[in-house]
Order: C-alpha cells, then sequence, then structure tokens
C-alpha cells in the first residue's frame, strides 16, 4: 500500500472543500484533496447566494433558526472568506459582482427572478424586472434553453435565432473561445438592428474567456449584455469550479481524481488516515487533520436508506428529524421538508458533535439544519462555513 | 350542444374500448374523461394482460376470458403487445396441493403451460431467486396500459368520434325520466359542454357511483386500492407470478425499460384521496424480493397507488370478488358497466355495445377481435434499435423521446399539460421522473407559441405537484440524490416559488 | 448495475471532449446510462455512434456516482464490433502490433512510403487520418537491446508498450539506463502488444490472446521478485484495469497488484529514500499535458512530482483538455474532425502558458501536440535524463 503524507486532507472538491484547501494552502500547509468525481457546483447558476430571507443577507443570517451553522461563523469571517473569494475569482480571471450589503437578482430561464448575493459578472447587467427591454439570442437545436418562456412575461422582449453549428451548450461554448466563430457571431449580431437595450444569452458565451467575450460583444454592441443561466450542464457553474480548481493549485494544492474514500485509519482521538483505492492498489492518505466537505445528497456526502441517513466516509452521527414520514410534505412546493434539516450537526470549532476524533472538521452543505433551499444559502454558505471550519483546523494544527 | 348517438362516460380502457367498438360499428359517439385517458385504474396497473394463470384456481370463467382475450390481444395488437410470457415461481414453502390445483385448472381451462425446472428457469430470467424449487410457464404479457387507450381512441377519431378529456360530468341532462345527455365542465377554460345523445355509458371506473347518482341511480361499488413500485430497470424480460393464492406483491411486470411490481389491496372511500403508504411499499419491495432478490437492492424510481372498482359484495378481502363485469340497465336511457380488468378491457366492450346495438334494434358484428389495433406504427418500440434511428434531438433523454415527436403530440391534442405528453410518449417516466424534460416540453411549446406566461408557470406547478405525489415514498439512496438534483433545478436554478 | 446510480446530472457530458465538438455523438450520458436501459442484450445493435466514443475516461473521473459510462460504451463497443463488419482501419489498428513488427523489419522503406502522396493517399482510401505525420518506424526495437545483467536487490520488468518499441526505443533505452543509474536490475520480459488497440478496434478475441501471453510472462517474472513497470500510460490502463475487467483473464489481479508506472516508481523510491537522485539545473519552461489514460490510472501525476524536484524548472499543469488522438482514435478518418479540433484547443492551451516545450508521458499525445503545433514534445524521462546527465547510448 503506497502511502502519502500531507499536513491536511480535504475530502470533497466542492465550493467547501475548494476554499478551505486553498486557504489552509495559502498559510503554508501541504494540502491534498481527494474526491470521488466532481461537486455539484458544476451544474450550478456559479452564482454564490448567501441568504436570500432579506434584501440584506447579513440581516436574513441573524433572522435564521438558532441552530442554523450560519450562527457559527462570525460577520467578520463571511465578509473576509466573501472578500477572498471575490478576489480569488478576479485573480482567475472571472469576476464576481455585488457585495454582503445587498441581495441581487438575476434573470432566470423560465422568466422569474432569482435572488442572490454575487453573480459572475457576465449576470452583472441581469434585468431587475420584466419591464425592462430585452433582446434575447438562442442558437439552433440548443433544447436547454427557450427564450419562449422570457417572451411571454416580457412584454418588451423579442428573440433572434443564430446557428452555432453545433445544437449543445458544452459545444456553443466551446466554439465562442475561437476568434473566427466569436468575430464572425458579432458580425450577424450587429446586422440583426437590435433596438433593445439588453442582449440577453444563454450561459453559453465561452469555457474560460467568457468574460472577455461579454466585454467584446458588449465594446462592438455599445450595449450591455447578460447570461442567463442553464439547466445543466452549466457553463457558469463549471467556470466557478474550473477558477476554484486552478486557484488551489496555484496555491501548492493537489487534487486526487476518481478518488472514493474506501476506508479510515484511526489510533485513540485522532483520524491517521484515509483509504483510497487508486487502478490496482489500496493508497493510504496521511494527515494531521482532515476536513469533511462531501457535500449533501447531491454531492454524495450523505447517503439514505429506506429509514435511515448516512455518512459514508467516516461514519459519523447524520441528525435526523425523525422517521421517513417527516422527511417529506405532501406539497412539494412546502418549505418545511423535513430532509432539508438533514446532516452533521457541529460544535463552535466546526468539529462534529457526538463524534471520537479531535482531528476531524465538517463545512458546506453537508451541515445540518441547513435547509439551503429554504432559506436561499448556497456557495456563500458553503465558502463561509470553509474558512471558518479551515480556520479551526489551522489552530488545531499548531 | 353537441349531438351525437353514444355518450361515453370514463377514458379508462373500457371506456376506450366501447368507444373504438362503437367506431368499427359505425356509431357516432363521444367520450368525456374527466382527467387525462387511463386516469384511474387502468393507469395505475401493472400492464399485465393475464394468461389466465392467476384465475385459473380460483375464478375459472374469469380465467378463460382472460386466455381468450389474451390471444386475441396478441394478433390485434402486435406492434404494442410485448410477448414476455409469464413464469408462475414456486418457492420453498408454497404449497404443493396448490401447485397441483394450478396445472389440472389450466388445463381444464385450456392454457398452455410447461414445467421448467429451477435451472432452466434461471435460464430464462437471470435474476431469479436462486431458491426456487420450479417455475411454471404461461403465456403471459405486456403493455402500456396509456398506449392501450391511446390506440383505441385512434380509431374513434378515425372514424370521426369525439373525445373531450379534461372535461368534468357535472350534471346528467334528464327529459321525461329518461337521460338525453349531459353537461361537462371544461378544465381549461372554464367552459360548459352540453352534449345530448341517446343512449348514456356509465364507464367511469372507480366513479361509477358518483356518476350514477347524478342520475338518480345507485351501483354500489367496493373501492380497493392497489399500489405498485416501478424499478429503475427491466430486472427481468418475462412476467413473474407466485404459484400460491393471489396475495400481496406477487406480480412483476416488465414494461419497456422498467418493472412494475404490487400489489397490494386495501379498502377505501374515496377515490380522489389516495395515496400510497410507506407500509406497502416496504411489502411490495419485500414479496417480489422473495422472486427475485436483486429487488431488495435495487433503485425504485416510483411508488403509487391506484383504484379497483369492484362490484360490492359481501366478501370481506376484495381480492376474493370476482373480477367478472356486471352490465347494468338502469332503465333510463343508461348504462353502468363496471368491474373487469384490463386483460378483459376488450371483452366487456363488446358485450357493452351488444347491449346498445339490442337497444337501437341494429344488427352490427363486432369486429374489435378481428381489426389489428390503428396507430400501432406510430409507437416507439423497445429495445433501442427499435427505439430511435438516431440519437439527435431528443427532448427526455432518460426514455428517448424525441423533439418531432413532442411537436407531433401537442399538434395532435392540443394539450398545454406535460402529463398528456407523458402519457403518449413516456416522456419523464425515467429515472429523473420528468427533471428535464419537464422544462423541455413546455419549451417546446413556448416554440410553438401557444403558451401564455400563467399556463406555463401553472402546468410547470402543477405536474411538479402530481408528480411529486408518485415518488414521494420512493425516496432513498440514488433516487433521493437524483430529486435533491431536480429539486436544486426547478427551486434553485430555475427560481420557482416555493409557499411563503 | 453500475448505471443504476445514474443521476442525470450531466458532469460526465460536460467533460466530454468528443461531444463538445462532434454533434454525431450523443455523449457519454446518453450513450451509457440512458442507452442502457434499452439494450437487452438480445437485438441486434444498431448503434453505430458507439463507435465515436474514445475511451478517455474522463467522464468516469468526472461522475460524482461511480457510474463508469466509458465501461458501459466500451461493452457496446464490443458489442457492435462482434456484429458488424470491420472497416479496413479498424483492421489495420487492431492488428497494430503485427504491422508494425512489418513496419519495422522495412523501417526505411516503409517510413518513406509513408509519407510520399501516394502512401498518404493510400492511407486515406483506407478510411485513416493523415492530418499529422505518421509515427516513423524504426528499424532497431527495443526488444533486441542487449544489456549487462546485474546483481542488484531490486529488479524491474520492463513493459514496454509498442510505442516505444517501434517508434522511439531510444526512449526505452534512456529509461532503462535511468533505471540502471538507481542500481536497479532491468530486465525486458517477452512482450506483446498490451492489446488495447485490438480492443479499441472491435477484436476482443485478439486483445484476448495477447493479454493472456502477456499475464503468463508477466506472472513469471512476479513470482521471482521483479515488479512490473510501464510506461505508456494506456498499456497500464489496459494491464490494470481491462485485464481484469472486460477481458476477463484469470492471474490478471496479480499483475494489477504489482505493476507500476514508471514514474510512480521512481517517486516511490524517492520518498522512501531508496534512491537520492543529484537532479541537476535545467533551464526549461514547459507545460505537462497529462494524458487522459494518466488521469484514469488514479494514480496522481507522479512524473509531475519527480521533475518538480529538478531545480530551474518551470513547469505548468495542464489537465483540462484531452488532445484528441487517443491511440488509433483520431488517426481514423472518420474522427479526424474530433481530433483536429480537440488538438488545436489543447494546444492553444498550452501556448497560453508561454512555455517553450511540452512534456508529456503518453507518445500518442506528444504525436499530436508536436504535430499541430510545431513545439518539442518531450517524456518525462528525457528530462529527467537531462537533469541527471544519462545519455542514450551505452
Amino acid at each position: 500500500m503506497s502511502v502519502i503524507e500531507y499536513d491536511v486532507i480535504v475530502i470533497g472538491a466542492g465550493v467547501a472543500g475548494l476554499t478551505a484547501g486553498s486557504w489552509l494552502s495559502g498559510q503554508g500547509l501541504k494540502v491534498a484533496l481527494v474526491t470521488t468525481g466532481e461537486p455539484t457546483a458544476c451544474l450550478s447558476t456559479g452564482c454564490i447566494d448567501v441568504c436570500a430571507q432579506n434584501e440584506d443577507p447579513l440581516q436574513g443570517i441573524a433572522h435564521l433558526p438558532a441552530e442554523h451553522p450560519f450562527h457559527l461563523v462570525s460577520n467578520a469571517t463571511i465578509h473576509q472568506a466573501l472578500n477572498d473569494f471575490q478576489q480569488i475569482m478576479t485573480d482567475m480571471g472571472m469576476s464576481y459582482t455585488g457585495g454582503l450589503g445587498k441581495n441581487r437578482r438575476i434573470l432566470s430561464a423560465i422568466g422569474t427572478f432569482k435572488t442572490t448575493c454575487l453573480t459572475p459578472s457576465t449576470m452583472q447587467t441581469s434585468p431587475q424586472n420584466e419591464n425592462e427591454k430585452i433582446h434575447i439570442i438562442t442558437f439552433t437545436g440548443l433544447k436547454d434553453f427557450y427564450p419562449g418562456y422570457i417572451i411571454s412575461r416580457f412584454p418588451n422582449a423579442s428573440f433572434s435565432i443564430y446557428n452555432a453549428g453545433v445544437p449543445t451548450t458544452m459545444g456553443i461554448a466551446a466554439n465562442f473561445e475561437d476568434d473566427t466563430f466569436l468575430e464572425a457571431f458579432i458580425l450577424w449580431l450587429e446586422k440583426q438592428n437590435i433596438r433593445e437595450d439588453k442582449i440577453a444569452f444563454p450561459a453559453v458565451l465561452g469555457l474560460e474567456s467568457a468574460m472577455s467575450v461579454k466585454e467584446r460583444i458588449e465594446h462592438r454592441l455599445e450595449r450591455p449584455i447578460f447570461e442567463i443561466p442553464t439547466i445543466p450542464p452549466s457553463m457558469p457553474g463549471r467556470r466557478l469550479f474550473n477558477g476554484l480548481k486552478d486557484h488551489f493549485r496555484r496555491k501548492g494544492g493537489v487534487i486526487y481524481w476518481g478518488w472514493p474514500v474506501a476506508g479510515v485509519e484511526k489510533t485513540g482521538r485522532q483520524i491517521e488516515a484515509v483509504i483510497a483505492e487508486s487502478r490496482g492498489r489500496p493508497n493510504s492518505l496521511n494527515a494531521r487533520a482532515f476536513i469533511l466537505a462531501t457535500g449533501s445528497f447531491v454531492g454524495g456526502g450523505l447517503w439514505a436508506k429506506r429509514d435511515t441517513i448516512m455518512e459514508k466516509v467516516f461514519n459519523l452521527p447524520v441528525f435526523v428529524p425523525g422517521g421517513q414520514e417527516v422527511w417529506f410534505d405532501q406539497d412539494y412546493f412546502s418549505v418545511n421538508h423535513g430532509i432539508g434539516e438533514t446532516g452533521i450537526a457541529v460544535d463552535s470549532s466546526f468539529r462534529p458533535k457526538g463524534c471520537p476524533w479531535d482531528n476531524i472538521f465538517v463545512c458546506g452543505a453537508i451541515l445540518a439544519h441547513t435547509e439551503a433551499l429554504k432559506n436561499g444559502c448556497g456557495h456563500g454558505f458553503a465558502i463561509a462555513t470553509a474558512q471558518a471550519a479551515a480556520q479551526c483546523c489551522l489552530e488545531h494544527i499548531r | 350542444m353537441i349531438k351525437t348517438d353514444v355518450i361515453i362516460i370514463g377514458g379508462g380502457a373500457t371506456g376506450c374500448g366501447i368507444a373504438r367498438d362503437l367506431a368499427l360499428r359505425g356509431i357516432p359517439h363521444c367520450l368525456i374523461e374527466k382527467g387525462d385517458f387511463a386516469a384511474g385504474a387502468t393507469g395505475a396497473c401493472h400492464g399485465l394482460l393475464h394468461s389466465g394463470g392467476r384465475y385459473a384456481v380460483s375464478d375459472q370463467v374469469a380465467a378463460k376470458e382472460c386466455y381468450d382475450e389474451n390471444m386475441i390481444m396478441r394478433r390485434i395488437g402486435e406492434k404494442c403487445v410485448e410477448p414476455t410470457g409469464g413464469l408462475f415461481v414456486r418457492l420453498p414453502g408454497d404449497s404443493k396441493i396448490f401447485r397441483e390445483r394450478f396445472l389440472r385448472s389450466c388445463e381444464e381451462i385450456g392454457i398452455p403451460t410447461e414445467i421448467l425446472s429451477s435451472t432452466k428457469a434461471l435460464e430464462l430470467v437471470p435474476n431469479l431467486n436462486p431458491d426456487i424449487e420450479e417455475a411454471i410457464k404461461v403465456p403471459d404479457c405486456s403493455i402500456d396500459p396509456f398506449r392501450l387507450c391511446m390506440l383505441n381512441m385512434r380509431t374513434s377519431e378515425l372514424k370521426g368520434g369525439l373525445s373531450f378529456t379534461r372535461h368534468k360530468v357535472t350534471e346528467i341532462v334528464q327529459s321525461h325520466g329518461r337521460c338525453i345527455g349531459v353537461k361537462a365542465l371544461d378544465a381549461a377554460t372554464g367552459d360548459e359542454k352540453e352534449i345530448h345523445g341517446n343512449i348514456i355509458v356509465n364507464a367511469s371506473g372507480a366513479w361509477t357511483n358518483l356518476i350514477a347518482k347524478l342520475a338518480g341511480c345507485e351501483v354500489p361499488l367496493t373501492l380497493s386500492k392497489g399500489s405498485l413500485v416501478i424499478t429503475n430497470h427491466r430486472l427481468t424480460d418475462m412476467v413473474i407470478n407466485r404459484l400460491r393464492p393471489s396475495s400481496d406483491g406477487d406480480i412483476i411486470v416488465p414494461n419497456e425499460a422498467v418493472c412494475l411490481a404490487g400489489t397490494t389491496s386495501l379498502a377505501v372511500e374515496d377515490p380522489d384521496k389516495i395515496t400510497i403508504q410507506p407500509a406497502e411499499v416496504d411489502t411490495i419491495i419485500g414479496e417480489a424480493g422473495r422472486m427475485i432478490p436483486h429487488f431488495n437492492n435495487t433503485r425504485v424510481i416510483r411508488a403509487f397507488s391506484g383504484v379497483r372498482p369492484l362490484l360490492k359484495s359481501q366478501k370481506l378481502d376484495s381480492r376474493e370478488i370476482s373480477r367478472g363485469f356486471q352490465i347494468i340497465d338502469h332503465q333510463n336511457g343508461m348504462y353502468s358497466i363496471v368491474g373487469g380488468k384490463l386483460t378483459t378491457f376488450r371483452l366487456m366492450a363488446e358485450k357493452m355495445v351488444d347491449t346498445i346495438m339490442n337497444a337501437f334494434n341494429l344488427k352490427r358484428a363486432c369486429e374489435t377481435a378481428e381489426k389489428p389495433l390503428d396507430g400501432q406504427e406510430e409507437l416507439s418500440g423497445y429495445p433501442l434499435s427499435k427505439r430511435l434511428a438516431d440519437m439527435k434531438d431528443i427532448v427526455c433523454e432518460c426514455e428517448l423521446v424525441t423533439r418531432k415527436h413532442v411537436e407531433r403530440i401537442i399538434a395532435q391534442t392540443g394539450t398545454r399539460h406535460v402529463g398528456d405528453i407523458s402519457h403518449r410518449t413516456r416522456l419523464g417516466m425515467g429515472p429523473c421522473q420528468g427533471g428535464f424534460c419537464t422544462f423541455r416540453a413546455l419549451g417546446v411549446m413556448h416554440d410553438m407559441n401557444i403558451l401564455t406566461a400563467e399556463q406555463s408557470v401553472q402546468s410547470l406547478r402543477e405536474f411538479l405537484q402530481r408528480r411529486f405525489r408518485g415518488i414521494r415514498y420512493a425516496l432513498w439512496g440514488d433516487q433521493l440524490r437524483e430529486e435533491q438534483l431536480v429539486e436544486y433545478i426547478y427551486l434553485g436554478i430555475l427560481a420557482m416559488e416555493k409557499n411563503k | 448495475m453500475k448505471y443504476e446510480h445514474c443521476i442525470r446530472c450531466t458532469i460526465c457530458v460536460e467533460n466530454c471532449p468528443v461531444f463538445r465538438v462532434n454533434p454525431e455523438f450523443p455523449g457519454p450520458k446518453q450513450a451509457g446510462p440512458d442507452a442502457q436501459r434499452f439494450r437487452n442484450g438480445r437485438e441486434k445493435s444498431a448503434e453505430e455512434w458507439v463507435l465515436l466514443c474514445s475511451q478517455c475516461k474522463r467522464c468516469e473521473m468526472a461522475c460524482p456516482c461511480g457510474v463508469e459510462p466509458a465501461q458501459i460504451i466500451l461493452r457496446a463497443q464490443q458489442r457492435y464490433g462482434l456484429e458488424h463488419p470491420h472497416t479496413a482501419a479498424h483492421l489495420l489498428f487492431a492488428n497494430n502490433y503485427y504491422l508494425s513488427t512489418l513496419g519495422s523489419i522495412t523501417a526505411p522503406l516503409a517510413n518513406r512510403f509513408a509519407a510520399t502522396k501516394i502512401g498518404k493517399k493510400i492511407f486515406r482510401r483506407m478510411g485513416i487520418a493523415t492530418y499529422i505525420p505518421f509515427p516513423k518506424f524504426s528499424f532497431k526495437t527495443l526488444r533486441g537491446e542487449k544489456k549487462a545483467r546485474s546483481r542488484e536487490a531490486r529488479k524491474v520488468a520492463f513493459f514496454y508498450g509498442c510505442f516505444i518499441n517501434f517508434y522511439r526505443p531510444d526512449i526505452g533505452r534512456k529509461i532503462i539506463r535511468m533505471l540502471q543509474s538507481f542500481k536497479i536490475d532491468v530486465v525486458l520480459p517477452p512482450q506483446w502488444c498490451c492489446g488495447l488497440p485490438a480492443l479499441g478496434n472491435g477484436n476482443t478475441a485478439l486483445a484476448r490472446s495477447f493479454a493472456r501471453k502477456n499475464v503468463a510472462s508477466l506472472s513469471n517474472y512476479i513470482d521471482a521478485g521483479y515488479d512490473v513497470v510501464y510506461t505508456c500510460t494506456s498499456c497500464g490502463l489496459c494491464l490494470l484495469h481491462d485485464y481484469q475487467g472486460i477481458l476477463e483473464i484469470p492471474e490478471a489481479k496479480k499483475i494489477a497488484e504489482n505493476s507500476f508506472d514508471l514514474y510512480e516508481y521512481v517517486l516511490k523510491l524517492i520518498t522512501e529514500r531508496e534512491i537520492k537522485p543529484n537532479f541537476r539545473e535545467v533551464n526549461r519552461v514547459l507545460a505537462y499535458h497529462i494524458p487522459c489514460h494518466l488521469r484514469a490510472l488514479k494514480i496522481g501525476y507522479p512524473a509531475a512530482d519527480v521533475i518538480k524536484l529538478i531545480p530551474g524548472l518551470q513547469c505548468r499543469i495542464l489537465d483540462d483538455a484531452c488532445c484528441g488522438l487517443n491511440g488509433s482514435y483520431g488517426f481514423k478518418k472518420i474522427n479526424e474532425a474530433t481530433a483536429v479540433q480537440l488538438g488545436r484547443r489543447a494546444v492553444s492551451l498550452i501556448q497560453k502558458t508561454g512555455a517553450e516545450a511540452i512534456v508529456a508521458d503518453c507518445g500518442s499525445c506528444r504525436m499530436q501536440l508536436s504535430g499541430l503545433s510545431g513545439m518539442d514534445a518531450f517524456d518525462p524521462v528525457e528530462i529527467i535524463c537531462e537533469s541527471l546527465g544519462i545519455k542514450g547510448k551505452k
């Protein structure tokens, strides 16, 4: 069995895991991240939801129920974590607009408005109400986007269709990376004599160069343009993930892809290592501390059996609000689905409650009492708790 | 006001079968259904076309009917009936006496059986419990019940028959003590339609008594809830039955890419208020797992209930009540046809239409057993080679439904309901249960310029709400993971509103 | 039943390089778990589009649910191959081992012919793409290499693979010299093509026959205390994964447990302090293109970790793009457009780093990236040998 040593091992490559890992790497520690696959962030809108309960996200947080883990993070840490995030993404060439002072809205693909806090700059000029004059561009054969949804709600909207040569989100985004394609597209766009104030696109304006593609189109068409997040595959989600991943690497972090953790080695109150299988042999990843950021059910952090819920890496006790009957309401749109409360409950140092080890810290969507969809706390929550957990982790090591 | 000869209330297999029979005999008719076709028991059943084996011991008449109808359906529905064959498996501990009676009864009735050793049975169905003692092969088949209704209605449509779905009958118009028509409420517009005819056929299944009451009549029914669990993939290519007196959970039916397992039997009062219980899910999985052990760990994508309308009887266990059917002449121009099962729908329709012919004093023979079902060529097939020529332009990726197909259905039916598309194409019936394709299907409607903003939101909300009823009790393991993703899509990415 | 775990998240689709550029390929989700529900094993396979999957395995590395779409597609490819006639290109590449043997015997002629207009025209007629030059056969293969035996503590049986044997035996020699400089005894066991070209071109039976012979031969060496070391990441993947998997060779597990990627092996020796290489300065700015199959081996990027120890070397790791060649995949004309588009993107990402040269463990990647960019492409061992002052010749 091969043994590889690090200071900290982060399990989970999502927003929380990468944030914690990058921060600890930046503090001079040797950090490795191990993951089964790519995270839920790749499917997200790319927007950073902090708390949608109130116009002022911090006010919203203050009014969350007492057990909500957001209360374990000081306002100062929340500020710092989100500022760091914005700085990182700007460095990676995908800047984010917005701030903790106020939530903002972006237009969704069905013509509703999503409340969020920070948005990629490609969504910066997203309309704030249905009366804005927008022109929507869609692409031949693109089955994941339908301007009709928005047109039916916006009295001052119209649309055009461009043939990008490929009918898929990924394919069109790859084409936008090509200068020749972009130039031909802009020429076509100019010929459309668009009268509306803003131009809307499904989020396909490139893989990593979206910002410069956006700026170029805005410059030539002399008006703001914005992206609308699509159902998966999601480019803005992908860009967010790539940005955080590349940043983690730049800080010296190492990522092990396709390494589901199959076992844990422990001695006394310390976890010594996690065991992962590669193609032929098991590998032991040893570290002084571990951060669990494996996500909720989609991410793979929590797993439901018929009537219990488990956490499969360390077998930590999972808070469950009751038996199967309370996991879901009968009403799909209810805010009270019990399942939103499930997860790992932690103490003020982000260590799991009721757990026999000292050197494990938990952050992100796997935390209990989060009720992510009800409270509108998504990536922002992951970033903030990751920062806080990483700080506690560092303290433990030092 | 619409005038016709025969008004049919109820768009299940019986109602649709009657429409087809009337069409082939040249009788103008109008079918009214308060939901979409197959909204009642028809849409909530296994889709099993019995060989008759299940009734061989308990009800020989019913068994013979099933067998004969099974043979007819294979002939007229060559492209839509899957001749899976069936096995009655005997597990250790199952009564050998029953086995003897079963074989004897089948022989008496004329149902061909073949006794297979467990080795042979496992060759045919590798997923079977290796502990089975033996299996008896019978000629069971499977069919998609929605499709069955669609194909029957195709004939009606081709011959000029009328049908109105999402129309609820609110009144039976009477004149001089005779039923002369109905008033029905159009759910889409709120308008009322009035349809007059010479005869009304009440084929409304579990709602028979409620409809009969509108005409001042009574049809006492026992309503029995039955539940089904649907798996993500086909664990068996043959129908699997348990060789014992009918009990809970002893049928597994393959249908296209999934398996349906069930069922249960619990008395209920109100056909509009039924939901599956976790205990039923446990029972079904447990029993199915005894025949196919894989069931205990397999991914379940849907779990829901339907209501069986049975003629009221003093017998307590509703399973014991005959599945035979009855035609009730209310002596006022209205008939009710009750009971029966999916397999014998055509026979029920034939008898009903024969009765109507007598009432009109007409002599036209029934052709439904001879003529192949119309519209079979338009169906998408199974497996992959029969389903799609290429993988382009697919709207529902789980069930491989193309955009062209969806557009055709929307154009043909004028529907604004994703559920209607689901029933006719299987869109949204796969593992993600409409997670992605609902958005796309409504998007296609927008492209076709037939939806307003309100209709769009309403349609989406309604579909998601209905869908949830069928999956709420099947959420664990991979399916819960799937569902959280779908939740992120609709409530996160698409920012649909939660209730405040 | 791994396809049961698919939650349709489309993360695999986001990662599939072929899907992005070729609208004929429905993507790993549709070709894998979606279609699998409709495959009943009894109908003749009509899914020609299944052959468009390059088996880069990026979908598998990205899938958060353990679905392994590439494996599902591989079986569908195998099925299609059994039921349909093979094109000339498929036949040629499946038998690459034999044809390369012939090619190397007639090397000067064969190479000249392959470079002529007529030669290229004939290749195109057979369905072979010619957008980059065909690799040149070496008359002197590695197999014939004679070297001195020695009595070292560590012994390695070197599985060199067809690329090194027929096209770049010089790299093979450098590897041997390097290992010998670490006081490791290197032996060249009797070996055949690993079988991946045959498997990837629809001839599972041929792949299996190669696999059995290789397993028998390597097994002897393992029993005699040798570690097996491979350097081609695709050979490695085949040995460690496909031998136990789709090819179902008994004893394959033993091979998998005792086979190491060259750099994984060297890195292990360095971290366990068994060897202390004296790396001298090498002032180069390199772009390290991570081969898709290296990611699929799940051993991290050991060569990158080794060359990180070389002073003066600047190395940027690029693991986001597939080069597009995928062994024989890009050399088939039906995939030419795909391979070129993917290659161009990989090259453009490399050029953005400002590196002066490319380094990649996989010969196929090197051919593609070098052919499309004009830049030099090195195997990591070449950089290591440069740093250690090891020349290829004796």
